[in-house]
């Protein structure tokens, strides 16, 4: 142990770190070079195949809760006092016909479960059972008009500071098979703390994109004029738009 | 007395010397920034999901100014060292890996992940151009280990270690420089590569086999980790080598690629 940390002390000292490193990680244009790999990474990986699905006794039954706090403004407690029944699912956009689902109305369409692992930027992983709508059936019933390139998933939750989360996925990633809109997790309605009532669940991208507490989804043919205009709220902070590594 | 210096030969193409400083920055890096990602969540688990059970390393700050690092459930207080250490901000916090030896310094997860995934392409391409160059001109052969080698290891560390006064016959390099470099360039370095993308959702859903032959996501991590340390310790016995055997010449024919043979 003592070893490795003279190694990695002499690596530090080799590679002139901290000031060096804080001053070139604040420079935009030495970020501009880091991310240009990015658009390299999403063309060769992107989203193809399908996220490995598991068995029953792979399932996390105390799935781990992490993003944002649960939200607690004065609609969503009326929200989940109702048992979601004055919720509303709004599609919209660049659609050609916008509609508002209700839970009833999504639970009455074909739902399918999915065990997936869901894959943290953080590092961790945890595996749940994920039932609910394929958001391509969603789609299909509004019909995206031919300028429609992605869907921006605007929540509820916010990160303490006023600014609400958002998400978005491609199109091609939106009807992707396992591209989720789950109201369950383990057999049971979404928890609160989970993303109730609808979330999404992209298993073939870090957790998060899998926006939780969704209240519309906007279909658009940029983002670019949406919040910081990079796609999401972890985006808009220096994270990757493509979530696929 | 000394004998007249024999000329001196070319002995590291430009691609060699290019590659040589290339890779080394880029690992400096890819070290620094890895270790800022490993922090985001300082656990190594032998299992797919995470997993405590199955936890091998665990680097936490269980109060306030005490970090301790528990290995296959034995835990060492490691205050300063590890899981209490440098924020980058001149103080001190709950960090696994210190400020001094992360990329960058403060806790700053995208940007680490932003240099490493950009070092990462600088590193490989730096590795398969020479690796294909080296091939193509024959000079590769002479790094590679062959059975006819290994019986010549244990004579070479006895060489070094001085209980022998010659080093075995051997070319270019010896029989134990031939073992550390195969091992890098066919085994460690790929196994790194393969690991890294294996922790990647997307490849994951392309590749799957490449996941579950490491024993899922969060072995993957292990494995990528410890193929970091094994370079690290490639790097050390390099370095040290350079240092104790005429490190002027070594470094000159490494920088104009003229070597001065004794």
């Amino acid at each position: 142990m003592r070893r490795r940390l003279f190694i990695a002390s002499g690596l530090s000292t080799l590679s002139g770190c901290g000031p060096i490193s804080a001053a070139l990680s604040q420079n935009g244009g030495v970020q501009r070079v880091l991310a240009s790999v990015e658009p390299l990474n999403h063309v060769l990986i992107g989203t193809r195949g399908l996220a490995q699905e598991y068995s029953e006794r792979d399932v996390d039954r105390d799935f781990r809760v992490n993003g944002f706090a649960t939200p607690s403004d004065a609609r969503y407690a009326s929200l989940v006092a109702s048992n979601f029944a004055g919720y509303r699912l709004v599609v919209d956009g660049a659609v050609e016909r916008p509609r508002a689902f209700s839970l009833d109305e999504l639970d009455a369409m074909p739902q399918r479960n999915q065990i997936t692992r869901h894959d943290c930027v953080e590092g961790w992983s945890a595996i749940g059972k994920w039932g609910g709508v394929a958001l391509a059936a969603i789609l299909d019933s509004v019909q995206p008009r031919s300028d429609a390139r992605y869907a921006v998933f605007r929540c509820m939750d916010n990160d303490g500071s006023g600014n609400l989360y958002y998400e978005s996925l491609d199109l091609h990633q939106a009807r992707h098979p396992q591209a989720l809109l789950a109201m369950r997790l383990n057999d049971a309605p979404l928890h609160p703390d989970h993303g109730a009532p609808v979330r999404l669940k992209v298993p073939t991208q870090l957790g998060y994109k899998s926006a939780k507490w969704i209240a519309r989804i906007e279909v658009v043919g940029s983002f670019a004029n949406i919040a910081a205009g990079r796609g999401g709220y972890w985006e808009d902070q220096g994270y990757e738009w493509y979530a696929g590594i | 007395m000394r004998q007249a210096a024999r000329p001196a030969i070319y002995r590291y193409a430009l691609l060699t010397r290019l590659s040589h400083w290339l890779w080394l920055v880029a690992f400096l890096v890819l070290v620094g920034s890895g270790l800022q990602i490993f922090n985001a969540s300082p656990n190594l688990d032998a299992s797919d999901k995470s997993d405590a059970a199955r936890r091998v390393l665990a680097i936490g700050s269980p109060a306030d100014g005490v970090g301790t690092t528990t290995i296959f459930g034995h835990t060492f207080v490691t205050t300063n060292w590890l899981g209490w250490t440098g924020d980058g901000l001149g103080s001190r916090g709950a960090h696994a890996f210190g400020a001094s030896i992360t990329i960058p310094g403060y806790q700053d997860l995208s940007g680490g992940r932003r240099w490493h995934f950009f070092f990462a392409w600088v590193a490989a391409i730096c590795w398969f151009a020479w690796l294909f160059s080296s091939a193509i001109k024959g000079s590769l052969r002479e790094m590679i280990l062959r059975p006819g080698d290994l019986p010549k290891l244990w004579p070479m560390q006895a060489y070094y270690l001085k209980l022998r006064k010659a080093p075995p016959p051997h070319g270019i390099y010896n029989p134990l420089q031939k073992a550390a470099y195969t091992a890098v360039l066919f085994a460690v370095a790929p196994l790194v590569v393969i690991t890294g993308l294996a922790l990647s959702p997307g490849m994951d859903a392309i590749a799957h086999p490449l996941t579950a032959v490491f024993g899922g996501r969060q072995f993957a991590r292990l494995w990528h980790f410890v193929g970091m340390l094994l370079l690290l310790g490639f790097f050390a016995i390099h370095t040290f080598q350079v240092l104790t055997q005429g490190f002027f010449n070594q470094m000159r024919s490494m920088v104009t690629g003229w070597y001065q043979p004794e």
